[in-house]
């Protein structure tokens, strides 16, 4: 009641121009933005009435005149909402103004209706209870958040911990403490380079007592060549990256893996973030440009590609829709795409926007053009011989125009390359390509535009991207997207105070792998005794509380298994890809018979699962089993299912059972007895001793499997026998 | 993904400062743990249970099979009039208006006209509700086959069946919830995209399944690992994962895992006991042609497909046809050549499990469809190229059983057979009637993905009201 009159007064005492102006800022427009202008505004105003502007307003609609100045209760508008028909129910829901709207509204018209000079209402201005608004959390600015002041310094080893721990302490609750050094060297091991320490590693760190020994164990790491094969690996993931087309004839594209290596070494020089979106929107289009920065631009080429599409014509569209979304997704964590037929349902991106940024990627050999370029630029046009890239037609493309809701046969007026405009300082078309430049540089600039430090998105979303991929999961829980639809932000100063220092230290990526490593927070334990309330209150871990057990994704599943059964090749870095065995039942689903699959030798077939080739009509079934992703599209964040096939996979799978013979075959090599055998078996496969009780279950499982394997080989598949259920326990499969 | 809302996170949700209850979309998602195949209830009542989905590989022509059109024998000889106009497949050559191959009688009570391709489906006549006013967008097989299996002609979306078994889980989890039975002669063009689950998680994606021995990857080890060694195996992996767990309060995910081993181990006894025919009777092999050629291959994999859905399989496909061209329905060269052999091979099967499915009581629970990625036109490959081009502007499907009219046509295409004209049905609208008769609503069943709510139909689809029974 205090406060409505409070609202009166304000109306009261506002006599002058900009007392009028703030008043309709602070009451009116609020009312307009979140419940009226998402139907009444220009361009297909419902009810032909437009509120988005004074001239709107009083101009009426299609039943007349809506509001009489001075007169609430003689006004249409006024009576309708009233009566509680507008704004209109949504989905069967009724939806009508508050009473304290109306108020607002009702006093607004009774005191003249006044509407500021020049003001038009935008829709996309700001946050309402339906959409996100250019306002919108990850729209603002990023600001350096202070480090929050800790209760017990001792528990920060980075800022990291402190915006961790100022959220338990509002709850009174404590972190879990430091997880053992056994559990520390696989997780991390596993976390940068995909591969499990081996027993000695694992030795060498427990016996290192140096201060240091944590500190010096993540350099090392990081320093691995494998880093870059691990971390790569989840960027190709974002990239959508395979090395066919898909479709009838799913073409092999050659030099596909080339990029994949570029991404490899990327991570592996710490190339800095910027500079690794510039290089692979438009690296034909640097100053410096080079044969790798045009490698870099195969991110544009690994889309699926249909050779033979229903409309040649039309599919230009569907091709652009995969630009604008990988690049979208992948940098922005906005999900632009859902703007190609329309305004963007929950956030501030106009269709518009949509046709902007396909603009840039128009400029590109999108039209149809010779099967055998497979979608891309002759290597003519890109300078390069064997290199799968992207280029420009020409300096001027031809103009480009928006589709009325998607639909290539309704072009509408023409749009100019550009960046979103969600960005509001950034908001500026591009400008025409300089003096003597073959290209459009609308890329350039949209890349330039990503990398800006006023824009917040492409910070944000990668720093989330580093901790997502250290925890399983992001500090925005939908790392691949930003808006409303998607998750806010857990600790959103930590997320800022991370793409400030992302920013600040030269994008380096490893810079941020470090404050992250050595924070507490990452080397807690993740079964702490005890905090079952924590359990229950929290179950996702959504304040860090803890660390969270993961399993092991495909590749290092995979790569475990060949380490185990000491086959691996770690040593061959980069080429061509691998294709991998796959069994006779797998390969029935391809069209193409007889001869059409042919496996790599063995010897290939031993490098890392990174280096397996991606085919989209076939992709490897061991990997798809353990959710490896889809290929068609970007994916930040792989699922992680629990299905009985994977169980059957790991019992029954050739690929795995020579692993576990090729393991028995070198135990068996030193003859140490039972026990020295069984020993060594748990150090190759799990890296420890096995306890007492389980060299007792190991020995009456080694009896009795030789005794019903009686025969030749007898000791050698016992022995097998009993690696191969080393490979499938939990504790090989998961990384606490 | 509403499933996993539990009443934990209610309770947290209106508990202290509402910062658990902003995450709600975190809780929500399945845990790791949950199985992601178990049965959940429709959006109402369903009519069907189960889907076999008869894929007509490469595209049978209609006015040949079930879309009687007397007026191609008035014209024969002519071109398709100019007024026409259509995307001439491939490039080929355009010949001219050409009648059936084979003669159309009446069937059943209902008299429905059937060509004398399916003479034995005829008999099922008053079974069947024949759609012949389909439609589609692509003329290719690649995104025509992407599109028949997924709704849309891009690759890397969820196909029909994974969005049931999404819907709806499985009756069985000891076998898998979705199968997929190919042709021995090869995959349908574009491959593993045509049962893939696309951006759903991978438990949804259909499973290859092979009509003997082993139906599926990886149900069997090595030769000399039998079934005791295993146990042996799976005891000592219990004892050692027990004494893992034990150490690790809370570890849902690895309790759920250890079962997960007794579940593989059931589906190794379950998957060979599906497709083990020795159980069946002399009759119902007879019935169905298996033994015989050319109908052995295909009679086996409607057998099965019987008794996948009798198992509680949720959705089962069956390929006729496989590779490319003539090894499918692709018939290019001669639609008597063609289809005559390709119908002699499935005509026999089908109308076995239509008998078969019936007399079990099984028909009235199982939706039967039929249907290839397109039609074919018309006209001719040429003067002496007795052919037909691809037409995805008309063409005819069936659907038999769970909750279908029987006896009757919808829909009509002009008098040529070339374009749909009245009551046309586009695969979305034919997607949204399978799933209605699963009980699921096309608008309602959605997976979140990248900020949009997808679905099958996307903002498309009707259910096609007057062929439900």
């Amino acid at each position: 009641m205090a406060g409505a009159l409070a609202v009166a007064l304000i109306w009261l005492v506002s006599s002058t121009e900009v007392g009028a102006s703030n008043a309709f800022e602070r009451e009116v427009a609020p009312v307009l933005l979140s419940r009226c202008v998402e139907c009444h505004h220009a361009g297909e105003p419902s009810g032909g009435l437009d509120l988005t502007t004074r001239e709107g307003l009083l101009a009426g609609g299609e039943s007349g005149t809506v509001v009489e100045p001075g007169d609430a209760e003689g006004s249409y508008l006024l009576a309708r909402v009233v009566d509680g028909e507008m704004p209109p129910p949504e989905q069967g829901k009724p939806r009508p103004l508050g009473a304290s709207e109306a108020d607002r509204l009702r006093r607004w018209i009774e005191a003249g209706a006044s509407w500021p000079e020049g003001r038009t209402l935008d829709r996309f201005e700001r946050t309402t209870d339906s959409r996100a608004g250019r306002d919108w959390w990850s729209l603002r600015p990023i600001e350096r958040p202070e480090v929050p002041e800790a209760r017990r310094a001792d528990r920060v080893r980075t800022p990291v911990d402190a915006f961790i721990l100022a959220k338990l302490d509002e709850r009174g609750w404590e972190p879990s403490p430091r997880a053992d050094r056994r559990t520390l060297i696989r997780r991390v091991t596993v976390d940068l380079t995909g591969l499990p320490p081996t027993f000695d590693q694992v030795q060498a760190f427990l016996d290192d007592d140096r201060p240091d020994a944590y500190e010096r164990l993540v350099e090392g790491l990081l320093a691995s060549p494998h880093y870059g094969e691990r971390w790569g690996r989840h960027w190709l993931d974002v990239a959508r990256y395979a090395e066919t087309s898909g479709y009838e004839r799913d073409q092999l594209r050659p030099n596909a893996w080339k990029y994949r290596d570029w991404v490899i070494d990327a991570f592996n020089d710490d190339l800095p973030f910027d500079r690794f979106v510039l290089e692979q929107l438009a690296g034909d289009e640097l100053p410096d440009r080079s044969g790798r920065s045009v490698i870099a631009t195969g991110f544009l080429r690994l889309g699926t590609w249909n050779d033979e599409p229903n409309d040649p014509d039309e599919y230009v569209y569907e091709r652009l829709e995969d630009l604008v979304h990988a690049s979208s997704t992948a940098f922005l964590g906005m999900t632009v795409k859902c703007a190609r037929c329309h305004d963007h349902k929950f956030d501030p991106i106009r269709q518009e926007d949509y046709y902007r940024v396909a603009a840039a990627f128009w400029a590109g050999f999108v039209t149809p053009g010779p099967r055998e370029l497979l979608g891309g630029p002759t290597p003519e046009a890109l300078g390069y011989e064997d290199v799968l890239g992207w280029t420009d037609r020409a300096r001027t493309p031809p103009p480009f125009f928006l589709l009325r809701k998607g639909d290539p046969t309704r072009p509408g007026p023409e749009v100019g390359a550009g960046p979103p405009s969600m960005v509001e300082v950034l908001d500026r078309p591009f400008r025409e390509p300089p003096e003597g430049a073959e290209t459009s540089h609308r890329r350039l600039q949209l890349a330039r535009w990503m990398v800006d430090p006023a824009n917040p998105l492409t910070a944000r979303v990668w720093a989330n991207r580093i901790w997502q991929h250290h925890f399983g999961e992001g500090i925005v829980r939908s790392p691949d997207n930003f808006g409303y639809t998607g998750e806010p932000p857990t600790h959103p100063e930590l997320l800022d105070w991370l793409a400030a220092e992302l920013i600040e230290g030269g994008w380096s990526t490893k810079r941020l792998h470090r404050l992250i490593l050595h924070s507490r927070t990452y080397q807690q334990a993740s079964a702490p005794r005890g905090r079952e309330a924590y359990r229950e209150e929290d179950p996702s871990n959504l304040l860090w509380w803890r660390s969270d057990r993961r399993r092991l994704d495909a590749e290092s599943l995979r790569d475990a298994l060949l380490s185990a059964g000491g086959r691996l090749d770690r040593h061959r870095l980069g080429g061509p890809s691998f294709a991998p065995s796959i069994p006779d039942e797998a390969l029935e689903g391809l069209s193409m018979k007889g001869g059409a699959y042919q496996a790599s030798p063995e010897a290939e077939r031993r490098r890392r699962s990174v280096y397996i080739l991606a085919k989209r009509g076939l992709l490897h079934p061991l990997m798809t089993t353990f959710d490896f992703m889809d290929t068609t599209l970007p994916c930040g964040q792989r699922d992680v299912t629990l299905v009985p096939p994977q169980a059957l996979a790991l019992l029954n799978n050739e690929f795995v059972h020579e692993q576990s013979t090729a393991a028995a075959g070198e135990i068996l090599a030193v003859d140490d007895g039972d026990e020295g055998r069984i020993r060594r078996a748990w150090r190759r496969i799990l890296a420890r001793d096995p306890g007492d009780s389980e060299f007792e279950l190991a020995r009456s499982h080694l009896r009795r499997q030789r005794d019903r394997l009686d025969g030749p080989g007898a000791e050698l598949r016992a022995m097998a026998s009993l690696c191969h259920v080393l490979m499938n326990t939990n504790e090989f499969l998961y990384v606490d | 993904m509403g499933a996993g809302f539990s009443g934990l996170a209610l309770t947290s949700m209106l508990a202290g400062d509402g910062f658990f209850s902003r995450h709600l979309g975190a809780a929500e998602r399945p845990a790791s743990s949950g199985s992601p195949l178990a049965p959940r209830p429709p959006h109402f009542s369903p009519r069907a249970r189960s889907v076999i989905f008869l894929m007509m590989n490469g595209g049978p022509s209609q006015v040949d099979t079930f879309d009687h059109k007397p007026a191609l024998e008035r014209y024969a000889g002519q071109p398709l009039p100019a007024d026409k106009t259509y995307i001439n497949s491939g490039g080929r050559k355009v010949g001219f208006l050409t009648p059936a191959f084979r003669p159309f009688r009446p069937g059943g009570q209902s008299g429905l006209m059937v060509s004398d391709y399916f003479p034995m489906v005829r008999e099922h006549a008053d079974e069947l509700a024949v759609i012949r006013s389909c439609h589609t967008d692509s003329h290719a097989h690649g995104s025509a086959l992407v599109a028949m299996n997924t709704g849309k002609t891009i690759i890397g979306r969820p196909s029909l069946g994974s969005w049931a078994v999404y819907g709806l889980g499985t009756e069985n989890q000891d076998l898998p919830g979705y199968v997929v039975m190919l042709d021995r002669r090869g995959g349908p063009i574009s491959g593993q995209p045509n049962w893939s689950s696309g951006f759903m998680s991978a438990a949804y994606s259909g499973t290859l399944f092979r009509p003997s021995g082993d139906p599926i990857l990886d149900l069997r080890g090595p030769d000399h690992l039998d079934r005791k060694s295993q146990r042996d195996q799976l005891d000592l992996l219990a004892a050692l994962n027990q004494g893992h767990l034990d150490a690790r309060p809370g570890g849902a995910e690895l309790a759920a895992r250890i079962d997960s081993y007794e579940l593989a181990y059931r589906m190794q006894a379950a998957a060979p006991e599906a497709v083990d025919l020795s159980g069946e009777s002399p009759r119902t092999l007879r019935e169905y042609g298996v033994g015989v050629e050319p109908t052995d291959e295909f009679g086996r994999n409607c057998l099965i497909a019987r008794r996948l859905v009798e198992r509680g399989v949720r959705f089962v496909q069956l390929y006729s046809g496989g590779g490319h061209l003539e090894d499918t329905w692709d018939a290019h060269a001669g639609i008597e050549s063609n289809h005559g052999r390709h119908a002699a091979e499935v005509d026999r099967p089908i109308a076995a499990l239509l008998t078969d499915l019936k007399r079990r009581g099984l028909l009235d629970e199982t939706l039967v469809v039929w249907g290839g990625e397109f039609g074919r036109m018309p006209f001719s490959e040429g003067r002496g190229e007795p052919g037909r081009n691809h037409n995805p502007y008309g063409f005819s499907m069936w659907l038999a059983g769970g909750g279908v009219r029987g006896g009757m046509s919808y829909g009509e295409t002009d008098e040529f057979g070339f374009e749909a004209v009245e009551d046309r049905v586009h695969l979305h609208d034919l997607h949204a009637t399978i799933l209605h008769l699963l009980g699921l609503d096309h608008e309602l069943l959605t997976y979140f993905h990248q900020g949009r709510d997808e679905s099958l139909t996307d903002v498309f689809g009707r259910v096609v009201t007057d062929i439900l029974a």
